[in-house]
């Protein structure tokens, strides 16, 4: 009985010892679903920097942008809950946690490796991401950000200090992407290796810093001058700063976002603004059939067709007072642009099919050739569109600006309209992207001579408040995919008076800066979220909401 | 009378004794209880002499006795019994259990105790409370059968995962669900949820492996002086469960003995809404092809009669929506057809009565010298859901056995293997819109369908391409049918635990045992869906998709333990265990996800365009030793001291180790005081206390720092793919502890009125500090989580446990009535979140879900109110609708107030008869089913809708709100998508969660037959319930679970009906 009790136990100590190497071992601490940090290569980061750039504007600030100065629809009857601190947590967190970061640690790796254009573009992306933030939000963390757990809780730092800081980026960048670097990045999406574009970029967005900041800075507009008498700045369309989507539905999905939102069987998610489309469609505008798409060739309650409640619900309803009173157009639009108004933020119908849809311009959708057949999943250019990030066409723009503060009507409106012909030499190419539309409906070369006629005497016809809101219209019409530009010119300028207001008579007032986002104001210990929506960022000393601006 | 007898006999056996010359002899036996599992340290005593023995660890006993002895067993909890020695130098005995007297339970790492040494609380459920169920899931049969356990459905449907809490929750971000040891070690309990709750989570709960007939009884250890010696895993509570196979390995009866039980059960949905047929599709009793059912009347006349519709023609029928949609193409047939204007009762027809059969066979039987036992099972059931597409089969086959090799050696083991296969069509998150996130959902689209819409008699499939379709014109609502028809979760569980266990006896009350368990399971995952879903946009979804991976799962479990008693003096017993442990745990997934199907309806990776990796891996070890030692004076005064150290490998060395210490006290004034005893008023009093603590170490690596990357993140130009590393969003945090938590806990046992009044309650407070908190961060910091330990969580509650015997019958089959009453409250506040924030949003979405926030109760639920004024009244907007407040605001407290169990057991002549009432006080519920029921104009809560809505509050400049609202904009606008807080409603609801009647062959009637026993059982399950203040009309059913197994509670997005089942059993034993 000795013996089987030893024989047992020597098995059972046997298994246990053999075992025990791994079942005891105690230190199990690296994450075998992830690399570490010590992995990382320089190119990879660069690559996420850049392609995260384009996420970070098109999602979603260049629509709110866009949203809030007309050039898109607002869903939603009041300022205060169209924009919660909610809608934000994604871009704060692409800002920092994505971008900055990788900016950070990617500098870090490419000085050891003296990858100066590397640096270079880190310092561009750092510039805009930055400056952007502070144009919605005011002041934010950055002196005291990224520091992991050094301080969980980093301090805001005045916009003006943040914008200081962009400058200096952007002067460092122009030094790095001058000096001699012992390797290229193997991807540049923006310029493809051309680093004269970049500088003539770097000074491009230092100009808009100095156009955003002239309200404040006696300096700037000289500045802005000074920099457009260097000649080194984008004013060839060719130079233009932009990101260029695919086609390639998933895994990875390419395509443009607008394209992939709205493109689906299902049709369009978005609705177009009715006081563009009535804008462009009124003037004759050539862009309009590159820039939507109409899915159907009436819309209910125009062009002598019944109302219909269950695809229109607004087209049984009268206009309300204040649209009235205005002269607004009211739901209903000719021609079949089937769109909302300002802020209507009623139930969606079954009319994913029937209402205007984002044309070719610059989501990569369908060309408008009137055959108003419904869209579906990779109809059209499959979204192979673009973000535009800065076009020289609205550099134009941005001294037409400043012309007008000259008071020089004439140069304004010479370089309002040789921005309209960059936009309209950039937009009708794009008709190509839809390779099975009928290009018959292109714009003649008479019909742009006779818009740019039109548009240039109305210019010429009309007072100086006139005047802005034709250059400022003119701008928004440009601004189309990207509207971070209008929503800082509108607060800048308060042009053009002419926007369609909220269906609603008492929207509350307009969002001079949005709130903080909940991922910052909830997990931040020295921040405290806004009370309301007013609080003006540092460049803007216009007068407070509602007397400025005018339209909302 | 027979004590009577006893005694006279007793008296005349010593009077002989006197008379007979005295030959010494040595006379052994073993001591078993009534069923054959031996006694150990039960006491021989001869009479009328000082010499006595008790038995050894295996009931076995050696005395010195002459023939004409009377020799005393006696047994804590047994009759003590008394045998004349004879010629014969064997004597064995069976003592009969007193119910007067003490039970011994098994308590943790398998120790047996008597019930009356414990200090703590410790809940049993037997087998006749847990088989013939009509739910296969043991988590489920739990429910309401004992004080101290919140139990929670994910949803009725069939396999479906199931939440247990006891005593409330502790943690915030590590698990709260108990640890389940079976037949003593461990048993992995996890619910993989195939995603997370947004894109679908279905998963079975692994407990489901197991046959709840299979199960001999549960042990509930509910605190943590119970747990001590089970370390950080016990932290939960502990579900201990001894099965068939696995009690047979501590010894069987001789007696040979086959079970069969057949049962038969049907399976309906219990939560279908009382919809109303007054009313179809539309808005502003204008119809349309809305998702929205707030059209004209079914009746012709009158304001909202469909008279007045230009789309309804005078026959009262409208251009069928085949005719006018974007798909008319593909249906030629539908061009030009009417479709009547009436309700189709389409969501009542979409359910079916899904069968449920269950079979089980149970053998065991023992050589007859009892020293080899064995128990075999086979265990089937097929449950077929409520729902077209879900099914779930279950397969358990079970060996166990046990051997004494010699007087020194006892070996036992045991071997499962189970095969689950759980299936069900997708069901993701809806807010009354249709699933939103990544999946189809099969439920998201059905329960809003408008009543003039014929879901089941609109063809589903496009004939064309075999795509979706449905009413709505633009076809952006997945026909519920057509997700039953194309998509489909599933998860098909192999698994094989076990145990094997060599224990060495050195002396009587010396042991040395080693027991290795081994608990394997491996999950296939599927999830699939063809190509052509409509409703969501997400292109991948739409391209067909077809995901396959394998959850392996094992965990090694070894342990050793010394045990041993002795009498430090004539008054004090001791007895003590000293042991060690390693648990090995390997959670190891890996698949192929696949996109872009090629052929329709052909499922092989192969047919699919792009594939993706699926991979995860998971470790963590666990060493442990510990050691607890028993001391008694007098049986009636006892006094535990447990330890535990644990080390686990996934903190920083410094961090890695803990001890936990506990300490309980049991007082038995009835034993103490003789003349407390009194057979009319007190039977039996124990006063008891217990100090116990744990610690939760954290699952993953939380304290590595992590890169980022991704192959196919964009491509170039060129259509290469683009790589990408970005930096981990998760701060690794080396500094990290495991949270410590301590609990006091204090209870009263008592038997009353010749013991038909019995009553244990418990009273503990617990303390959770260092709490490890997934907490967020400002992503300006770089990251945008880490885990980190703040702050401090108290709870505390009260179980009660009466039962009380209205009616007992001293004669065989007469009228017996048992009520036995389970009462369970908690109540949880966190104290303390650290100085950096006062909220944490836990689960859920980050603006919608449970958090942790100083003052409140663990996982009060937060999201958007109604704004108020500095006044507090709610503010209402120019056009007479609220206007809602971002931000982080308390809309409900989810946790129950307070649970009430009520179990009435009727027995007469051969009939018993059960009936388990459950009631739950309290406990919001954020129920999308019920605010889509009400938004969407459904039910008959709806149905006055003629009428103006004025909303009590105040307009922005302070004068009273005048403004009318009509149904809908009431109904959709404020209740369906107004302020979160509209949305929550109070979940007390009332059930009958069980009710069965029994019928037992008379044994009269068997006497020729091969059969020991013959019974047939009818029951029922969740017949009758009432949401008391939920809207009579949605008939919703609080019992869900839509943030899955875990820690998120109260929050329900259209997916949890209910489900009710009723059927008929037979068992029968040879």
């Amino acid at each position: 009985m000795r013996k089987l009790f030893s024989i047992l136990l020597a098995a059972f100590g046997t298994g246990l010892f053999i075992s025990s190497c791994e079942t005891t071992e105690l230190d199990l601490t690296q994450d075998p679903n992830a690399l570490s940090p010590s992995e990382a290569q320089v190119e990879f980061y660069v690559n996420s920097i850049q392609v995260r750039l384009a996420d970070f504007i098109e999602d979603d600030f260049g629509r709110y942008g866009a949203e809030l100065t007309r050039i898109e629809n607002m869903f939603g009857r009041d300022y205060r809950n169209a924009y919660g601190p909610s809608d934000v947590n994604t871009e704060w967190d692409n800002a920092y946690q994505e971008i900055l970061t990788d900016v950070r640690e990617m500098q870090a790796l490419a000085q050891e490796g003296e990858q100066f254009t590397h640096i270079a573009i880190g310092q561009v992306v750092e510039a805009i991401v930055i400056t952007t933030l502070v144009d919605f939000f005011g002041d934010i963390p950055y002196s005291e950000a990224l520091q992991g757990d050094a301080n969980l809780n980093p301090a805001t730092d005045p916009g003006a200090d943040v914008y200081a800081a962009a400058l200096a980026l952007l002067d460092s960048a122009i030094a790095n992407f001058n000096a001699t670097s012992l390797d290229e990045p193997d991807i540049d999406f923006y310029y493809d290796g051309d680093k004269s574009k970049w500088i003539r970029l770097c000074n491009t967005l230092k100009m808009e810093i100095y156009l955003n900041t002239r309200l404040v800075d006696g300096g700037a507009v000289a500045a802005f001058k000074a920099i457009v008498d260097s000649g080194n700045y984008i004013q060839d369309s060719a130079d233009d700063f932009q990101f260029q989507y695919g086609t390639n539905a998933v895994q990875p999905d390419t395509r443009h976002p607008r394209y992939g939102f709205n493109y689906i069987n299902t049709g369009g998610q978005d609705y177009m603004s009715n006081w563009l489309m009535n804008l462009m469609d009124t003037s004759n505008d050539p862009r309009i059939r590159y820039y939507f798409y109409r899915q159907n060739a009436t819309v209910p309650g125009a062009d002598g067709t019944d109302p219909d409640e269950e695809t229109l619900a607004c087209s049984l309803t009268s206009a309300p007072q204040h649209y009235i009173d205005g002269g607004f157009t009211y739901c209903s639009l000719p021609n079949g642009y089937w769109g909302r108004d300002h802020g209507n933020d009623e139930g969606i119908p079954p009319d994913g099919l029937l209402r205007t849809v984002p044309g070719v311009y610059p989501a990569g959708g369908q060309f408008d050739d009137n055959s108003f057949d419904g869209i579906s999943l990779g109809s059209g250019g499959g979204g192979a569109g673009i973000t535009p990030l800065v076009l020289a066409s609205w550099v134009d723009f941005w001294r037409a600006e400043i012309a007008l503060l000259d008071n020089d009507p004439d140069g304004a409106r010479d370089l309002m309209a040789s921005g309209i012909m960059k936009s309209i030499a950039k937009v009708q190419p794009f008709a190509a992207v839809d390779a099975g539309a009928d290009f018959s409906f292109e714009p003649s070369a008479d019909d742009i001579t006779n818009y740019m006629s039109s548009v240039e005497s109305d210019f010429d016809d009309a007072d100086m408040d006139g005047k802005w809101d034709i250059v400022a219209e003119q701008f928004y019409i440009t601004l189309w995919g990207n509207g971070c530009d209008a929503y800082n010119f509108y607060r800048r300028t308060g042009y053009p008076s002419t926007l369609q207001p909220n269906v609603e008579p008492n929207p509350g007032t307009f969002v001079r800066s949005f709130f903080y986002p909940d991922n910052f104001a909830n997990n931040n210990a020295s921040v405290d979220q806004k009370a309301d929506q007013t609080t003006q960022v540092f460049w803007d000393n216009n007068p407070a909401s509602p007397a400025f601006p005018s339209a909302n | 009378m027979r004590t009577k007898f006893s005694g006279l006999l007793t008296l005349l056996l010593a009077f002989i004794t006197q008379l007979t010359f005295a030959q010494q002899k040595t006379v052994s036996g073993t001591v078993t209880d009534e069923s054959g599992l031996p006694l150990p340290g039960a006491t021989v005593v001869v009479q009328g002499t000082s010499t006595g023995a008790s038995s050894d660890f295996d009931g076995n006993y050696s005395i010195q006795a002459s023939a004409g002895d009377n020799l005393e067993f006696s047994y804590v909890g047994y009759q003590k019994q008394t045998v004349a020695v004879g010629s014969s130098n064997t004597i064995n005995v069976s003592l009969q259990p007193d119910n007067q007297l003490e039970e011994v339970i098994v308590t943790a790492q398998g120790i047996k105790r008597e019930k009356q040494a414990l200090g703590y609380a410790v809940s049993e459920v037997s087998e006749e409370s847990l088989e013939q169920r009509s739910e296969g899931d043991i988590g489920r049969v739990l429910t309401g059968k004992a004080s101290g356990i919140n139990i929670t459905q994910q949803s009725g449907l069939s396999g479906s995962g199931t939440n247990i809490v006891i005593r409330g929750f502790s943690s915030f971000s590590g698990s709260n669900q108990p640890l389940f040891i079976v037949d003593g070690v461990p048993f992995a309990s996890d619910t993989n949820a195939q995603q997370d709750f947004v894109d679908g989570n279905n998963g079975s709960s692994r407990f489901l492996d197991l046959d709840p007939n299979n199960i001999e009884s549960v042990s509930v250890l509910k605190g943590l002086a119970a747990s001590t010696l089970y370390g950080t895993q016990g932290r939960n509570g502990v579900i201990l469960i001894t099965t068939k196979n696995g009690s047979s390995a501590t010894g069987g009866p001789s007696k040979n003995e086959i079970t069969f039980t057949q049962s038969v059960f049907f399976n309906k949905i219990a939560s279908l809404a009382d919809y109303q047929d007054q009313y179809g599709n539309g808005f502003d009793q204008n119809f349309g092809w809305f998702f929205s059912n707030w059209g004209p009347s079914f009746d012709r006349e009158g304001a909202a009669g469909w008279g007045n519709q230009s789309a309804i023609d005078d026959a009262g029928t409208l251009a069928h929506p085949y005719s006018t949609s974007s798909f008319s193409a593909a249906f030629p047939e539908f061009a030009g057809v009417r479709y009547p204007w009436r309700p189709y009762n389409s969501v009542e027809r979409f359910f079916r009565t899904g069968t449920v059969l269950s079979t089980s066979v149970n053998a065991r039987g023992a050589s007859k010298d009892g020293d080899v036992s064995y128990n075999m099972n086979y265990g089937h059931l097929e449950d077929e859901g409520f729902t077209p597409g879900n099914k779930l089969i279950r397969n358990t086959l079970g060996l166990g056995g046990r051997a004494l090799l010699s007087n020194k050696f006892t070996i036992s083991g045991t071997l499962n293997y189970s095969r689950t296969d759980f299936k069900t069509p997708p069901v993701a998150a809806s807010t009354g819109n249709g699933a939103f996130g990544g999946g189809s959902s099969v439920f998201g689209e059905l329960f809003f369908t408008p009543r003039s819409v014929d879901l089941i008699g609109l063809p589903f499939s496009n004939p064309i391409d075999g795509s979706s379709v449905y009413y709505r014109q633009n076809n952006s609502i997945q026909h519920p049918l057509w997700t039953v028809a194309n998509t489909q979760n599933r998860q098909v569980t192999n698994r094989v635990f076990g145990n094997a266990s060599i224990q060495y006896n050195f002396t009587d009350n010396l042991n040395l045992l080693y027991r290795f368990g081994l608990d394997v399971y491996s999950e296939n995952n599927i999830n699939q869906q063809n190509k052509g879903g409509a409703g969501q946009d997400d292109a991948r979804l739409n391209s067909g998709i077809y995901e396959t991976w394998n959850n392996t799962n094992f965990i090694w479990n070894h342990d050793v333990i010394l045990s041993g008693g002795f009498d430090i003096a004539d008054v004090v017993g001791a007895t003590f265990n000293v042991g060690a442990t390693s648990r090995r745990e390997v959670f190891d997934q890996n698949g192929v996800s696949s996109s872009g199907q090629q052929a329709f309806n052909v499922f092989r990776h192969f047919n699919f365009q792009l594939q993706d990796e699926i991979q995860f891996f998971q470790e963590r070890n666990i060493v442990g030793v510990f050691a607890q030692a028993e001391f008694d004076y007098e049986r009636y005064l006892y006094l535990t001291l447990a330890g535990r150290n644990d080390w686990v490998s996934n903190l920083s060395k410094e961090n890695r180790s803990i001890f936990y210490p506990s300490a309980s006290v049991s007082f038995v004034p009835t034993q103490a005081f003789d003349g407390l005893r009194n057979n009319d008023f007190l039977n039996y009093l124990k006063l008891r206390a217990g100090y116990g603590t744990s610690a939760n170490f954290p699952t993953g690596f939380p304290i590595a720092a992590t890169l980022d990357l991704e192959t196919q993140f964009f491509q170039d130009q060129g259509g290469s793919d683009v790589v990408i590393n970005t930096t981990g969003a998760r701060l690794g945090n080396p500094n990290l502890l495991p949270e410590q938590i301590s609990e006091i806990e204090f209870g009263i046992e008592a038997r009353l009125w010749k013991n038909r009044i019995t009553l244990d309650a418990s009273y503990y407070s617990r303390t959770t500090t260092d709490l490890i908190v997934d907490r967020p961060l400002d992503p300006a910091t770089g990251f945008t989580v880490t885990s980190t330990n703040v702050g401090e969580i108290k709870g505390d509650g009260f179980e009660i446990d009466l039962g009380v015997s209205p009616f007992r019958s001293s004669e065989e089959g007469g009228f017996n009535w048992n009520i036995n009453t389970n009462f369970t409250a908690n109540e949880t506040e966190v104290t303390d979140l650290g100085l950096d924030t006062d909220i944490i949003v836990y689960e859920g979405f980050t603006n919608l879900g449970n958090a942790a926030q100083v003052g409140e109760p663990l996982g009060v639920m937060v999201g958007t109110r109604i704004q108020r004024t500095d006044d507090g009244e709610f503010l209402v907007n120019a056009a007479g609708s609220y206007v809602e407040e971002n931000g982080l605001f308390k809309i409900g407290d989810p946790n129950p107030d307070w649970l009430l169990n009520i179990n009435n057991s009727i027995s007469f002549k051969n009939f018993t008869f059960n009936m388990l009432w459950t009631y739950r006080h309290g406990g919001d519920i954020y129920s999308r089913t019920v605010s889509t029921l009400l938004g969407r104009g459904l039910t008959t809560d709806t149905l006055d809708r003629e009428n103006t809505f004025i909303l009590p509050g105040v307009q922005a400049d302070g004068s009273t709100n005048t403004v009318q609202l009509n149904n809908s904009t009431y109904w959709f606008n404020n209740i369906l998508f107004g302020p979160d807080e509209l949305g929550v409603f109070d979940g007390s609801t009332i059930r009958l969660q069980e009710v069965s009647l029994s019928y037992a062959l008379p044994s009269k009637f068997l006497e020729k037959t091969p059969f020991g026993s013959v019974s047939f059982t009818a029951s029922g399950l969740n017949l009758f319930y009432k949401a008391i203040n939920i809207p009579d009309g949605t008939n919703f059913d609080p019992n869900v679970a839509g943030l899955g197994v875990g820690n998120g509670i109260g929050f329900e997005f259209l997916n949890g009906p209910s489900s009710k089942r009723y059927g008929f059993s037979v068992k029968a034993t040879f």
